[in-house]
């Protein structure tokens, strides 16, 4: 490191004589001016491609909050580093002040309480630093982008991207390969670039490519090796040739994506989010939700039937955890209990109970959590350790998942209407109180949106929650999966909240979260249930055992949904359904129930009990996403076809080089030589011996004696007889060395001589050459020769790269004629002197 | 053909003259009173006379107006054989150097042997001039020596009151000028015409010279005291120019043993005679030529025009030169067409006295010869590389 640098940075010479003896041209200016202005040209340059690779990382934090202090300890490192340059310290020193300058300015930004002076790092900020990792590491896991940018994360990203530009920085002027650090650059924009679903984004690459291209041009400028040659360097060569290759660069990019199609499925699909969680079977549902129902095609199909007169909500897990960053399971273990064939609730209910009996089948959906409908009595016919909380009823297990379970739901639901909510206005009693816990620094605009909402409802809580959910389903608010995505606002915590309450756009994550959070504000307990909407009828209907037939039901990854529900004492948790055009309103939570309109619509026809509570109209699911109906992976034909034409086209591709040598081999040797003639046209030419003539040379060049096109044949076949690729003459390979030679003969006859006299065949010659050739060569090369023969392998570059050579003809052309043009221009303007 | 003709050529010895208007005359002794000197046995005397200016008896003309016979491909071959063999007798270890003298002789050029005295460069053109039975002068050039000394001049003739040619010494079939770059400029260019054209004009009168005809020059490097360096349209008028370079040991050794007593030329006797050499020359002229290597040809004299290391490339008449020399070497090898091979063997001989490097391509060392090897081995031979898909296009 520190032999080169003298080299190749003028900042890195201590005594500034060096570069004088190096540079001729300028010594003594040199030698007085030192340095120059290079190390601070090159911080800033620094800087701004660090910086504006940093834009792009908008949007995996949330906000602009975190740049302030990225800004900062980048500036302050790339500026500690051009102060040691411009002093003439050693490079080495230098690297090692700039960590110094670091960890200074990350313990001011982040520590200052835990250390000495506010920025000398003691003991204790070592422990504080620990602590701001540790709470990163959980941002990371725990929620999805944009994530709030907490201390923890922005420390994580200052650190990174002051250890960066120290990186960068040893690239570009002590290394001298400032084209290496591209590298670096490249490492900050890969995060977004898994991240976020619409990529680095404009800024982000604009800034970076800026940042990059003045670190190049910056190093190309100062660095005294260039100087030397700045006239025979920076000519016109270089300039067309820096345009040949940026403009092949563009061409390729812009056609390269055209002739790869997309790639819609498998681990990373288009616009896909990094999860390591999988698509469906998150460790917070809440963070899969979105991109289930991004997903275009659903995947994670779930048939049921039901006894119950109306399309059930499936329920996996209730998400009642929230510290005020974001809304989590909270898994209790310690209060689960094994065994879910018989499940209590935690609460007492009054009133009428309705019971259904459900069969479901998880097919290909995998997840920890049991997706079943609420309120499960009992559940039959499920493989492995089941365990259920009986808090929120969610029936999960630690060591197998849904994948392939068919299982029996016994449920059964407290009759809701909505006379008995209105009148259940006791306080809640035999939940926890973590249901009602609302985080401290609840941002007013939910508090306030809250009040003014609920305002006119008075002091009952069913009156509350309907106003919240008609506020919440009103005109003002729109549905759409991709308005949070856009607007950066795409998670559960609270910040995400308020923007979604001013953007009012958002899918069911935001309404259920944001009733939930306003339900808790207004003192009602509250949770949010995350499974599957009512799905679509499939036409089949499946036998329930000692219940008859019923319709059957299936839904996938893009009826996801994510609903609030509310407790009211004596009657348990109830279902609401804020988000607009999505699931279902329960009867109870319509407008017209609140007059009082206390009949349900009962269906008596089959059930075994007292009718559930159903929806007013059980209208078919309007799709959100693609219209793709047909789930993969149901009907196998399609894949083994294309897994069949798969390995065809493999064993094509694998043998098509071999096989069109064949061809083109039968091709030639298939041509027949004139006998006769007489009755040939003047100047008539027999193709075959030139025809025999290529495919010998082609096999010589596929066992490794190529041809040159400024040899003559006469040249090439005594150099082909004379390398041991034929063997000796007169020996066992006499014949073949033979057959050559009155191959030649016939080709220079063909070609050169007045009559073409009729040959023999070329066909048996060939053979015998080729014999010869391949007892004389190598495994190797005989496989070589066979399976990629080099003649048809430099056939196909050439064919591959005559688009390339026409574009850089065409180019070349263009650029001869404006130069043209621009000299016979100039020659008729007047000349100034 | 115009029956007209009358074209002299006289033989070493006896007369060939087969035309109708052939008359036997004195002999004239060319041995000049000054530096002229024709070693060759006397010739017989003959009047040259003027000859009209349609150019009979020289473009494809044999003797005398008859075409010579085409050989066949044996008598060709025995034919070059005895006269290589007879050269190869006197000259040891030089056979590439006698086989270029008579692919130039065949090929109706002049031949510029160039190297230091004393390596026998004399003795391979009188070899040559002594195996083919035919009329040989030797000019040996010097400062003084006079245009006319060359060409010939007219002479008052007192009892005939009239002036009578007096041929120069370039009228015979093999001419040797000895050192040709001492003579001046004058007397060098009075050379040109009749190399070029095969006739000299005296006075206003054209006299057509024999055939064969050819000039076999020899001169010293020009660093040599004396010189005076051969223009480039002199050079440009020689087919090929040879370095015989020294022998090797073994053929060092043997000449030191073998022509210490006598002169080797003593032995040599004529092996063919002119009329065979005119014969042979016919039997070139048929070798058949493709449109492929008139391309190559092209290409190659394009290349020499075209490359930055060369100031002056290969002219068309060196083109046209190259091309005869190398249907000469089809024929010597038995050929009746030319191959690429064929143009390659001459091209260096050829070309690479005409052409002139650049200034910065001859301070960096290159030399004509490796410049001219430069081109050869980057110049396609046919015209479509190989790998290309035209080639097969009839195939289907």
């Amino acid at each position: 490191m520190t032999t080169t640098s003298h080299r190749n940075s003028p900042a890195s010479n201590p005594a500034g004589g060096t570069p004088g003896r190096k540079q001729p041209t300028a010594p003594s200016r040199l030698r007085t001016a030192g340095p120059g202005p290079y190390p601070w040209v090159m911080a800033g340059s620094i800087s701004v491609a660090v910086l504006g690779s940093g834009l792009s990382l908008n949007g995996v934090l949330r906000g602009w909050a975190w740049f302030m202090p990225l800004i900062t300890t980048v500036l302050v490192v790339s500026l500690t580093l051009a102060a040691l340059r411009a002093l003439r310290a050693q490079p080495l020193l230098a690297t090692l002040g700039s960590f110094v300058s670091l960890a200074a300015v990350l313990t001011f930004t982040f520590c200052r309480q835990d250390s000495l002076a506010g920025f000398i790092p003691t003991t204790g900020t070592f422990t504080a630093v620990g602590r701001l990792i540790k709470r990163a590491a959980e941002t990371v896991v725990s929620e999805s982008a944009p994530v709030a940018p907490n201390a923890g994360i922005v420390f994580v990203v200052c650190a990174c991207l002051g250890l960066l530009v120290i990186l960068i920085d040893a690239l570009a002027v002590p290394l001298s390969m400032p084209a290496a650090s591209g590298i670096g650059i490249l490492a900050v924009m890969v995060v977004p670039a898994t991240i976020k679903p619409q990529s680095v984004g404009l800024a982000g690459f604009l800034g970076a490519a800026v940042g990059y291209l003045l670190i190049l041009g910056c190093s190309h400028w100062f660095a005294p090796d260039a100087r030397l040659q700045s006239g025979a360097g920076r000519g016109a060569g270089q300039f067309r040739r820096s345009m040949v290759t940026g403009g092949l660069a563009l061409a390729l990019t812009m056609v390269v994506p055209l002739a790869i199609p997309g790639f819609e499925t498998g681990t990373f699909p288009e616009g896909s989010r990094l999860s390591p969680w999988g698509t469906s079977n998150g460790l917070n549902p809440m963070i899969t939700l979105g991109n289930s129902l991004r997903s275009p095609t659903g995947s994670g199909r779930i048939t049921y039937a039901t006894s119950s007169s109306a399309p059930l909500y499936l329920r996996s897990v209730t998400i009642d955890h929230f510290d005020g960053e974001t809304w989590a399971p909270d898994d209790r273990t310690a209060q689960r209990r094994a065994g879910a064939d018989r499940i209590e609730t935690g609460y007492a209910v009054q009133g009428e109970v309705v019971n259904a009996v459900t069969s479901v089948s998880a097919g290909q959906f995998t997840s920890p959590y049991l997706p079943a409908p609420f309120a499960p009595a009992s559940v039959n016919g499920l493989n492995g350790r089941w365990t259920w909380d009986p808090d929120t009823l969610s029936i999960m297990s630690t060591e197998t998942t849904t994948r392939a379970q068919r299982y029996v739901v016994f449920s059964a639901a407290p009759k809701v209407t909505a006379a008995a909510l209105a009148q259940a206005t006791a306080p809640p009693r035999s939940i926890s109180d973590d249901f009602l816990r609302v985080p401290g620094n609840l941002p007013d605009i939910v508090r306030q949106t809250a009040d003014s909402v609920t305002a006119p409802a008075g002091n009952n809580n069913y009156a509350k929650a309907l106003a919240i959910q008609k506020y919440l389903r009103s005109g003002a608010f729109t549905y759409s999966l991709q308005a949070p995505v856009q607007n950066g606002y795409d998670g559960n915590g609270l910040s995400v909240l308020a923007d979604f309450l001013t953007v009012k756009s958002g899918y069911c994550v935001h309404f259920s979260s944001a009733m939930a959070v306003m339900a808790r504000a207004e003192g009602i307990p509250s949770r949010i249930a995350v499974g599957y909407a009512p799905g679509r009828l499939t036409g089949e209907s499946v036998a329930l055992v000692g219940q008859g037939s019923f319709p059957e039901y299936e839904v996938d990854a893009r009826d996801a949904h994510a609903w609030p529900e509310l407790y009211f004492e004596g009657l348990g948790w109830v279902p609401f359904e804020p988000t607009p055009s999505r699931g279902v309103v329960p009867d109870y939570a319509t407008e017209s129930s609140v007059a009082g309109n206390l009949s349900t619509n009962t269906d008596e026809k089959e059930t075994l009990t007292t009718p559930a509570p159903v929806a007013t109209a059980p209208v078919p699911i309007p799709e959100v996403g693609t219209p793709a109906a047909g789930s993969p992976g149901v009907n196998p034909l399609p894949a083994i076809a294309a897994a069949a034409a798969g390995v065809l086209l493999l064993v094509a591709f694998l043998c098509s080089p071999r096989l069109s040598r064949i061809a083109l081999r039968r091709r030639r040797l298939s041509v027949k030589p004139r006998d006769d003639t007489d009755d040939l046209p003047p100047g008539f030419k027999d193709p075959a011996p030139e025809l025999a003539w290529a495919e010998l040379q082609d096999l010589a060049s596929d066992y490794g004696v190529p041809s040159t096109s400024s040899e003559t044949p006469r040249h090439f076949s005594s150099r082909l007889r004379s390398s041991a690729a034929l063997g000796e003459s007169g020996g066992l390979d006499d014949a073949a060395h033979q057959a050559v030679a009155s191959l030649t003969a016939d080709f220079e006859r063909q070609r050169y001589a007045r009559l073409a006299v009729a040959a023999r065949a070329a066909a048996p010659r060939i053979a015998v050459v080729r014999e010869s050739l391949r007892n004389n060569a190598r495994w190797l090369v005989r496989f070589r020769a066979d399976w990629l023969p080099p003649s048809m392998m430099r056939r196909w570059a050439r064919a591959l790269g005559a688009p390339f050579r026409a574009v850089g003809a065409l180019g070349k052309a263009v650029g001869w004629g404006a130069v043209r043009g621009w000299r016979s221009l100039s020659g008729v303007l007047p000349q100034r002197r | 053909m115009s029956g007209t003709a009358k074209v002299w050529v006289v033989w070493n010895g006896q007369a060939a003259s087969t035309g109708g208007a052939a008359a036997k005359a004195e002999g004239h002794s060319m041995e000049s009173k000054r530096q002229v000197t024709v070693e060759s046995s006397p010739l017989q005397g003959e009047a040259y006379s003027s000859l009209p200016r349609d150019g009979a008896g020289l473009n494809g003309a044999g003797l005398n107006g008859h075409r010579p016979q085409v050989l066949d491909q044996d008598r060709f071959h025995d034919a070059s054989e005895r006269i290589l063999g007879s050269i190869n007798k006197v000259i040891d270890g030089k056979a590439d150097a006698a086989k270029l003298a008579l692919t130039v002789l065949l090929a109706q050029g002049h031949l510029l042997l160039e190297d230091v005295p004393g390596v026998g460069k004399t003795l391979l053109a009188k070899t040559l001039a002594r195996t083919v039975d035919c009329t040989v002068s030797r000019i040996q050039f010097t400062p003084d020596l006079l245009p006319s000394d060359v060409t010939g001049v007219s002479i008052y003739n007192q009892s005939s009151r009239q002036f009578e040619f007096r041929p120069g010494a370039v009228f015979a079939n093999i001419v040797i000028g000895d050192e040709i770059n001492r003579a001046s400029a004058k007397t060098q260019s009075a050379l040109l015409e009749c190399m070029e054209e095969h006739q000299v004009t005296v006075d206003g009168h054209s006299y057509q010279l024999g055939l064969p005809f050819m000039v076999v020059a020899t001169q010293n490097p020009i660093e040599m005291e004396g010189t005076y360096p051969l223009p480039e349209a002199q050079r440009d008028r020689f087919m090929a120019r040879i370095s015989m370079g020294y022998p090797d040991k073994e053929a060092e050794i043997e000449m030191l043993e073998t022509h210490q007593a006598t002169s080797p030329l003593a032995q040599v006797t004529p092996v063919v005679t002119a009329s065979d050499v005119a014969a042979m020359i016919a039997t070139v002229q048929q070798v058949h030529v493709s449109t492929a290597i008139k391309e190559y040809t092209v290409a190659i004299g394009r290349a020499t025009r075209d490359s930055a290391r060369l100031r002056l490339g290969a002219s068309p008449r060196s083109l046209l030169q190259l091309l005869r020399a190398a249907k000469a070497t089809a024929a010597l090898d038995g050929r009746d067409f030319v191959l690429p091979d064929d143009v390659v063997d001459v091209a260096e001989s050829v070309l690479a006295h005409r052409i002139i490097l650049d200034r910065k391509a001859a301070s960096s060392g290159d030399t004509p010869q490796s410049v001219l090897r430069g081109i050869l081995a980057s110049l396609p031979v046919a015209q479509d590389p190989p790998g290309a898909w035209r080639r097969d296009r009839h195939a289907v």
